[in-house]
């Protein structure tokens, strides 16, 4: 299939495309993946070899606060590039139906659900990528307009499955089956399982599930049934309150809070209602280990930034109290709270959010 | 202490007790000597006793210790005529078993065993054929509800016409069919069909086709011109030779044909099928129909939406803003969000024309009011300037000219419309930087990133375009050296409210700061940065039509454009892909 040597493997130029990304050098990325191409290399083992082991690495830059944000953007923007040259490149007529590619309302980060849109389009489905941050609204116009014969929706915010699952839904009722992929729905797909919605781990996966018409009409049945102690819609329509609570509670034991810049304080906000939004999510799937995990992520995020962990611990202590008649709720934030690294508990003075 | 326990502390002479002590003291005589009046009622009942049992629902039959049966009453004597006094039970089979349900002579029997004293037991028998019928009926009743109501349900919503007729098909199988085929009403000389065949399991497998409508079976013909056939045995073969039942032989298989309700004529007919043994009683016709009047009503809905969406989307393709056209030495970036998504055009617009000197002509603003109405106006708007920019390039002379026109039109009109506007003319340097001149129509001054971080905010003000006849209008000019860029946007951006309880505006400040840093990003992704901080600040809140333009200085210097000419540009789906296929 291939005539690619060892010189010209993803694994070679893998290095060469890094560096073009981060000197967005968008001209010199897409010579490293034509180059591949043109020696032989089956267009999606370029996506999926190259491009996208290359985006998860960009994330992890960002995350450990190596790379900003500008920089984490332009190389999303110069793999989309890419992206787009090697579909360009291989051009495949298509011979089977169509399948909308759509990003969750809410979720940017598009590279992941376009590499399996490509993927897929390589395998000669009717691909149609409504890009980033799909409003709801819009796929369900789009699919009532033009049919498909499937949906395959992506997300890598777990707070965000609430909402998926209403989407997941609305396309149902349309009558159009729904794939979904990415972190959001856990690393092992667990969270669309109690969705009740088929999952692919990734863009070879989704092929192979898109062609068992049958598995992807007859998933399992959602389990919400913990849904009737009403503790999700109880959290969801105090939000407000609770956030504006916990920053009065912040600023009274860390002064400091209130020298904090603007920018600052936004973000210190934003932090307390992600909290609030992934205890939400964990809830809705009954599942402790989702807000678990993100307090271990925002604790690493916090720490890479110089933020000490207190503010979270005093956080999750304050919304602990206040919803003490969630009894769910309290478990899972006594469970965030146990996860926080130990210098982090205490009353430590916050150094300022870095924006 | 519970109630019992003050009973038992009742003295029993009523003096100290409360109204209920009382009463229950008041009871205990009449339960502390009953055996006088039973005996009583006895004598009268063996008096009475065959009269009695005659009217009795259930019958008896009485056996002794040893099995023989000693009495049977009338009503077990009709129902088991077989047992005779002093012969078995063994007369009639698994009467003696313990299960209670018995079917003897067509009719069905509930048994119940009860032991008497000296041995002896009783046996009682009921004859419970027609409760049990009505228990069916109305289970089944209740599923052929539950059925429709799962339809009603299922149907209501793909709007799109060929999921609906694949829904129908889908929804028929199995309850009413092993084979369902939903053949459409002619459209141009052809039909459409989908068929669904039983599988095995819960999903049936679906396919779909067309036909001439010369092609089609006479009795299709005639179910679409609303006359119902007779001839059900030629319709199965005229089925088989359509080749919607492959492998069925035509004495095996039952059919049905049943026309789809449309507006006016047949929507389409729905064919349902049954092999070896299946048959459509009258109950399954009536059925049939219900569903297929169900389903006529779900496919004209869908196929009047695709009317009315044909037309909504050749007009909103119109009003879409079109994708700035490529000028050298200037890098684009675009973001579009409308207020109504599921519209997708809103009173918010962008855009660009070449000059035929190599620069380009650009602008950005948002007009009075939401929705199609705004979209029309922007629609409007942009014609003017596209018609404009080839008299006058000047953009402060531009835009009153274009303050003017619209003017007229909404005088005309009589609409009261105003838009505010930021209109700029870029022209490439010889050094690779961009020129830019740039007039303000009331609308947010433009932000400059500079290449060292710095985000400037250009000093330009006007006065809003299209409501005094002669407005005043700001005018700036400013250079982009390589690698920076200008940005122009809309107020959904800046009083997109978010925060903690939602009603606090992003403002210019957030965003200037949401930029610093970004200085080196490609104008995309500049633009697709300013969408998502705006979505992320109003997390999932209503908002108003938001759009961004950017334009970048990519410098002469850059790298030839040979190589990206391969790479088609990202602006949603191709429209090619739009067409359905």
């Amino acid at each position: 299939m291939t005539t690619a040597t060892r010189d010209t493997s993803p694994e070679t130029v893998y290095q060469d495309y890094l560096r073009s990304l981060a000197e967005a050098d968008e001209h010199a990325a897409v010579e490293v993946a034509r180059g591949l191409l043109d020696a032989g290399v089956a267009a999606d083992r370029v996506l999926l070899e190259l491009v996208a082991p290359a985006q998860a690495e960009v994330g992890e830059l960002w995350a450990r606060n190596e790379w900003s944000v500008a920089q984490e953007h332009a190389a999303t923007h110069i793999s989309d590039r890419v992206v787009a040259a090697v579909a360009a490149y291989a051009e495949v007529r298509p011979n089977r139906a169509r399948i909308v590619v759509a990003c969750m309302d809410g979720e940017w980060h598009a590279l992941p659900a376009r590499l399996v849109a490509e993927v897929l389009r390589l395998r000669g489905w009717q691909v149609t990528f409504l890009g980033a941050s799909v409003p709801a609204a819009h796929l369900m116009s789009y699919l009532h307009r033009y049919d498909a014969y499937a949906v395959a929706l992506a997300s890598a915010l777990p707070m965000r499955l609430p909402h998926a699952h209403r989407m997941i839904e609305a396309c149902r009722r349309s009558d159009v089956p729904v794939l979904v992929g990415g972190r959001g729905f856990g690393m092992d797909g667990r969270w669309a399982r109690r969705l009740g919605v088929p999952w692919a781990a990734n863009a070879v996966a989704a092929a192979d599930l898109l062609s068992d018409e049958r598995a992807l009409r007859a998933p399992a049945p959602a389990e919400l049934t913990h849904l009737a102690d009403d503790e999700y819609a109880g959290l969801v329509n105090r939000r407000g309150e609770l956030i504006e609570s916990a920053l009065a509670e912040l600023t009274q034991r860390y002064p400091a809070i209130g020298d904090y810049t603007p920018a600052q304080l936004d973000s210190t906000i934003s932090d307390l209602g992600h909290i609030l939004d992934f205890l939400a999510a964990a809830l809705y799937v009954d599942d402790g280990s989702l807000f678990t995990e993100f307090i271990e992520w925002l604790v690493t995020i916090l720490d890479s930034r110089g933020v000490p962990g207190a503010t979270v611990e005093a956080s999750l202590e304050h919304y602990s109290r206040l919803l003490h008649d969630f009894p769910r709720a309290v478990d899972h934030l006594q469970r965030g709270r146990a996860v926080l690294p130990a210098r982090a508990v205490g009353s430590g003075r916050p150094a300022p959010r870095a924006g | 202490m519970t109630g019992a326990d003050v009973r038992d502390l009742d003295p029993g002479d009523g003096r100290s007790a409360t109204p209920s002590v009382a009463r229950v003291t008041a009871r205990r005589p009449t339960t502390s000597r009953p055996l006088p009046a039973l005996e009583r009622l006895q004598g009268q009942l063996a008096a009475d006793w065959p009269e009695i049992a005659e009217h009795l629902r259930e019958g008896v039959v009485v056996c002794g210790p040893d099995g023989t049966v000693r009495q049977i009453s009338p009503v077990a004597q009709r129902l088991l005529p077989e047992l005779v006094v002093g012969g078995t039970l063994a007369a009639v089979e698994r009467l003696a078993s313990l299960d209670p349900h018995l079917r003897h002579h067509g009719r069905r029997l509930r048994v119940r065993r009860v032991p008497l004293s000296a041995g002896r037991s009783c046996w009682y028998v009921e004859d419970v054929s027609d409760s049990e019928k009505r228990a069916e009926e109305l289970a089944a009743e209740r599923s052929r509800s539950a059925f429709l109501a799962t339809v009603g349900d299922k149907l209501g919503n793909p709007l799109h016409p060929d999921r609906a007729a694949a829904a129908v098909v889908r929804l028929a199988v199995p309850t009413l069919a092993e084979v369902a085929v939903l053949v459409l009403a002619p459209r141009s000389g052809r039909a459409r069909w989908w068929r669904a065949r039983h599988g095995g399991d819960e999903t049936p497998t679906v396919d779909r086709g067309v036909l001439a409508a010369s092609e089609l079976p006479p009795a299709i013909v005639e179910s679409l011109r609303g006359t119902q056939p007779h001839a059900v045995d030629w319709l199965v073969e005229q089925t088989i030779e359509a080749g919607w039942l492959p492998g069925a032989a035509a004495s095996e298989v039952a059919a049905r044909l049943v026309p789809l309700p449309g507006r006016d004529a047949s929507a389409g007919v729905l064919l349902v099928a049954r092999g070896a043994g299946g048959w459509y009683g009258e109950d399954d016709v009536d059925l049939v129909r219900a569903f297929a009047a169900r389903a006529g009503a779900a496919l004209t809905t869908a196929l009047l939406y695709r009317e009315q969406a044909e037309v909504a989307d050749t007009l909103q393709a119109s009003l879409l803003p079109v994708e700035p056209t490529p000028t050298p030495g200037v890098q684009w970036g675009t973001a579009y969000r409308p207020a109504q998504a599921g519209l997708r055009i809103g009173g918010d617009f962008y855009g660009s024309h070449r000059l035929p000197d190599g620069g380009s002509v650009f602008f950005l603003g948002d007009v009075s009011g939401k929705g199609v109405e705004a979209a029309v106006f922007t629609g409007q708007l942009r014609q003017c300037l596209h018609a404009l920019h080839r008299v006058e390039q000047q953009p402060a002379k531009l835009l009153r000219l274009l303050n003017d026109a619209l003017l007229e039109t909404t005088l005309a009109h009589g609409q009261g419309r105003f838009a505010t506007m930021v209109l700029g003319v870029v022209r490439p340097d010889r050094d690779g930087g961009l020129g830019l001149t740039l007039a303000g129509g009331g609308h947010l001054p433009p932000l400059v990133l500079r290449s060292s971080g710095v985000v400037e905010q250009l000093p330009l003000t006007g006065m809003l375009i299209g409501v005094v006849p002669d407005p005043r209008i700001g005018q700036v000019t400013t250079r982009l050296a390589p690698g920076e860029t200008c940005l122009l946007y809309s107020d959904g951006v800046t009083e997109a409210r978010g925060g903690r309880r939602g009603e606090e505006l992003l403002g210019t400040e957030r965003l200037v700061q949401a930029l610093s840093g970004c200085h080196r990003m490609p104008a995309p992704a500049l633009a697709e940065r300013i969408e998502q901080v705006t979505c992320d600040w109003l997390a999932q809140r209503d908002h108003d039509d938001i759009a961004v333009l950017a334009l970048r200085a990519t410098g002469v210097s850059g790298h030839p454009q040979r190589h990206l000419h391969a790479v088609p540009t990202l602006s949603g789906p191709d429209p090619e892909e739009m067409i359905p296929g």
